[in-house]
């Protein structure tokens, strides 16, 4: 028997009517440096969600140490020993270290105090024997990023459990404190004699520690690889998957006139520890879709909310037209012809609890009213003839939550498109939605382009990127890491070696006339 | 001139009025640390001051009467959180609904058993006791301004420092401030915040039912909106004592003698009554700006906006 096996997990999220994990297997051996990689959405981390508690899976078994373990929360798991470090962090931050530790598991005396000396003797005792440099009463406000870290591990290391789950832990580091916090991690594992299942990107750091590796894509375990023997290519490749052709009828046109110009537009978080945006530069021309994609946490939502409007970047210029925008304000931009698919179909993209009708009419609701009254018979006539021309299922009255994902992303494409674009932001434009679906986005997209609209895709799916752009732009770690024309030498496992960060054309001196070759 | 005529009973009284403002306070204070905006504050304590002269009468038995009515206004304040956060209605809606069903209720509960709309007075109910301390009443200064309450008044202090202690000391105070900070962290954990919010609003019930019941039991009287808008003072005391039970004591300390000054200022200088019935509430936005304006200055994220 393994240490861990979790059997045939099948997750379907029925309200985005997502299958997220498809019959998935998994063994971990004791003491082993179990790494996961896969690309977004491949459903590593419901996986891990799940083995820790915190998602119930429709079907499949988990057995741990030669016992089958079924309908446990977090808490119980951490009392089986198992411990997870999540994505983002779960901290107080005006809490101290001690405290953060601890919650959860407090000690206490005289049966209901909280204990702060012992909490504090006790985390510092923690600190000490793992090596960290920290103080247990300080602030965790104070720290920083990869400091914030460590107590997310010291968390789990406090309930002394012996199976730590790491999901993506090092996205947020400073790329100088990552080989320190592997070689920690490493530590852990030899000295402590701890088990380790990491969800990473990071592909070179991943193969020098780990011992094996599962890969999986579109939510399936695809392949186990002993580290020792594969290679960063075969790797890549596993991940990404043979190209999926869709064979669009591209028409070829010539770009023109610059619409949208983005100069080194850099984000920092809100406390300023760490840069979301990089000094990004991405020109966007006439008639033509130009492409940004990269893996998640690496800028791609940040860079949506920039060039969308919503969170204004902290240096950096956007032209619009040739014009400075100073002050984005994004009604005065959306009368200028600005449309927007958002990522977030649900929350940012539609109002779900409103009627189609409501939801198709909202950004030209002036145009429908005479003396501030709507004229009704325009409306319907317009709502009407939308849900015919996009083929949308449902009656316009009822609410746009009851619509499958398809169909309310062909809602929020109607309406969009029909102020008449001349410019238009899609991101993540067929995440979650089946062929058919995705089929008839990427086919409204490409009418766009031959009406001469300029087209900002902003995308984590690479088939999406390469088979539908003109030009390409792969942000690492808010960086841009690669800036090319879309051609047939660009192939997926390239594109793929830049989003995990193994390439940058844009790092060293001697990249120099790579850079000024940009389209 | 001897000031320590005028100024002692005037604290003396500052310690009273505040009273029913710190109760309030004090257990608003544990749903705003779960990052919950109480707004009931005001129908809880309306509620509790009802019931609570209400069984005094019909029990006879003072004790008992403040027990029943406060057990009435925990059952109204867990009533708003399963409709919140079992059902998921929106909190200010359900806060809102508490106050204006409080205000309603205790008319026509009163119009039909009672028989009136307006106040309700009982005669031959048992008084509320006043302490004395002995000795402790008879040390200058001190003696005169805090012995001679009742016990209400102590109980309050008592509160506070309880409050103290289940907020800092104890493991449950520790997760309910990480609900309101940050509630991932509780989820993370396995835990619910939904959980800590409810236990918050059943603490501000409990707390609000001693309020209310403080101030018609004093009076010995219910008289409507006896509240006249001390939840919303008490809401206020929240914010102006930055959150903590020893801050929250000391803005409802100052908000006692603004209140206590306007009573004592209408025997004195001859201005419009409404203007002193007004100047408890003037001082209270005052000291809002005051306090905002303090926060700004002093907030991390604006220093580091400008340098």
């Amino acid at each position: 028997m393994s240490y861990l096996r979790m059997e045939s997990i099948t997750k379907i999220y029925e309200k985005k009517g997502l299958l997220a994990l498809d019959d998935v297997s998994l063994e971990v051996k004791e003491n082993e440096f179990h790494a996961i990689i896969g690309e977004n959405a491949a459903g590593k981390s419901t996986l891990m969600k799940i083995l820790y508690g915190l998602e119930k899976p429709q079907a499949g078994r988990i057995f741990f140490k030669n016992r089958e373990i079924k309908n446990y929360t977090p808490m119980d798991a951490s009392r089986l020993g198992i411990g997870m470090v999540h994505q983002h962090f779960k901290l107080v931050p005006d809490f101290s270290i001690a405290e953060n530790v601890v919650l959860g598991a407090e000690p206490v005396k005289g049966g209901i105090f909280f204990d702060k000396k012992k909490a504090i003797e006790e985390v510092q005792q923690c600190i000490d024997h793992y090596g960290f440099h920290l103080h247990a009463g300080d602030k965790v406000k104070h720290l920083t990023v990869g400091q914030m870290q460590q107590v997310e591990i010291l968390k789990i290391l406090y309930r002394k459990v012996d199976l730590l789950i790491l999901d993506e832990p090092a996205v947020l580091l400073p790329e100088q404190e990552v080989h320190t916090f592997f070689s920690r991690l490493k530590e852990l594992q030899e000295k402590e004699g701890k088990t380790l299942i990491f969800i990473t990107h990071k592909l070179r750091e991943i193969m020098q520690i780990a011992s094996r590796i599962t890969v999986m894509r579109k939510g399936k375990a695809i392949a186990v690889l002993d580290a020792k023997t594969t290679n960063e290519e075969e790797l890549t490749k596993l991940m990404v998957g043979t190209p999926f052709l869709f064979y669009l009828k591209k028409e070829k046109i010539d770009p023109a006139n610059v619409i949208l110009e983005l100069k080194d537009i850099c984000l920092y978080d809100r406390t300023r520890k760490y840069c979301l945006l990089d000094n990004v530069s991405i020109k966007v021309h006439e008639g033509e879709i130009a492409g940004v994609t990269g893996l998640s946490g690496n800028g791609l939502a940040e860079l949506e909310d920039v060039v969308a409007g919503i969170r204004p970047p902290t240096s950096g210029q956007i032209l619009y037209n040739n014009t400075l925008l100073k002050k984005f304000d994004i009604a005065e931009l959306r009368q200028g012809r600005l449309a927007y698919v958002p990522a977030d179909r649900i929350k940012r993209g539609s109002s779900t609890r409103s009627s189609i009708h409501s939801n198709l009419i909202i950004s030209r609701r002036h145009t429908f009213s005479s003396f501030g009254v709507f004229n009704m018979e325009h409306i319907d006539r317009f709502v009407t003839s939308l849900i015919k021309e996009y083929s949308i299922t449902g009656h316009k009255n009822s609410p746009v939550a009851t619509l499958s994902g398809g169909n309310i992303q062909k809602v929020i494409l109607a309406r969009e498109l029909s102020v008449n674009p001349n410019f238009i932001i899609f991101c993540e434009p067929t995440w979650g939605l089946d062929v058919a679906s995705s089929r008839f986005i990427y086919e409204e997209i490409l009418k766009l382009r031959k009406k001469m609209v300029a087209i900002l895709l902003i995308s984590s799916d690479m088939d999406e990127i390469m088979n539908l752009c003109d030009s390409i732009v792969v942000l690492y770690r808010g960086k841009k890491v690669f800036a090319q024309k879309n051609s047939r030498e660009i192939t997926k496992t390239m594109i793929g070696e830049y989003m995990l960060g193994l390439k940058d054309d844009f790092n060293s001196e001697n990249n120099q006339e790579t850079k000024d070759s940009l389209p | 001139m001897n000031y320590s005529e005028f100024s002692l009973p005037l604290l003396h009284n500052a310690v009273d009025i505040m009273t029913p403002v710190l109760l309030a306070a004090t257990g608003g204070l544990f749903t705003e640390l779960t990052g919950v905006l109480n707004i009931a504050l005001e129908g809880l304590m309306l509620i509790g001051a009802f019931f609570c002269i209400v069984f005094a009468i019909a029990t006879g038995n003072l004790f008992l009467g403040i027990l029943l009515g406060v057990t009435v206004s925990i059952l109204v304040a867990s009533l708003m959180g399963v409709i919140t956060f079992k059902l998921k209605a929106n909190i200010f809606i359900t806060g809102l609904a508490t106050n204006l069903f409080a205000s309603g209720f205790t008319v026509f509960f009163s119009s039909q058993v009672f028989g009136t709309k307006g106040v309700l007075r009982f005669a031959g109910q048992p008084l509320l006791p006043r302490l004395d301390h002995g000795f402790l009443g008879s040390i200058p200064v001190f003696g005169e301004v805090f012995t001679g309450h009742n016990f209400f008044v102590y109980l309050s202090w008592i509160l506070i420092f309880l409050a103290v202690f289940l907020i800092y000391r104890t493991p449950f105070g520790l997760r309910l401030r990480a609900t309101g900070k940050n509630p991932e962290v509780i989820c993370a954990l396995g835990l619910k915040p939904m959980h800590y919010r409810f236990y918050g609003i059943l603490i501000s019930g409990f707390t609000c039912g001693l309020g209310g019941g403080f101030l018609s039991l004093r009076l010995n009287a219910f008289v409507p909106e006896i509240t006249a808008g001390r939840g919303w003072i008490a809401l206020v005391a929240i914010y102006l004592g930055n959150k903590t039970p020893v801050g929250i004591l000391g803005a409802a300390f100052i908000l006692g003698i603004a209140e206590s000054i306007s009573i004592y200022i209408q025997g004195i200088i001859n201005i419009p009554a409404d203007f002193v019935l007004a100047f408890p509430y003037i001082m209270t936005v005052i000291a809002l700006i005051v306090y905002s304006i303090f926060k700004y200055y002093h907030s991390p994220e604006n220093n580091k906006g400008e340098g």
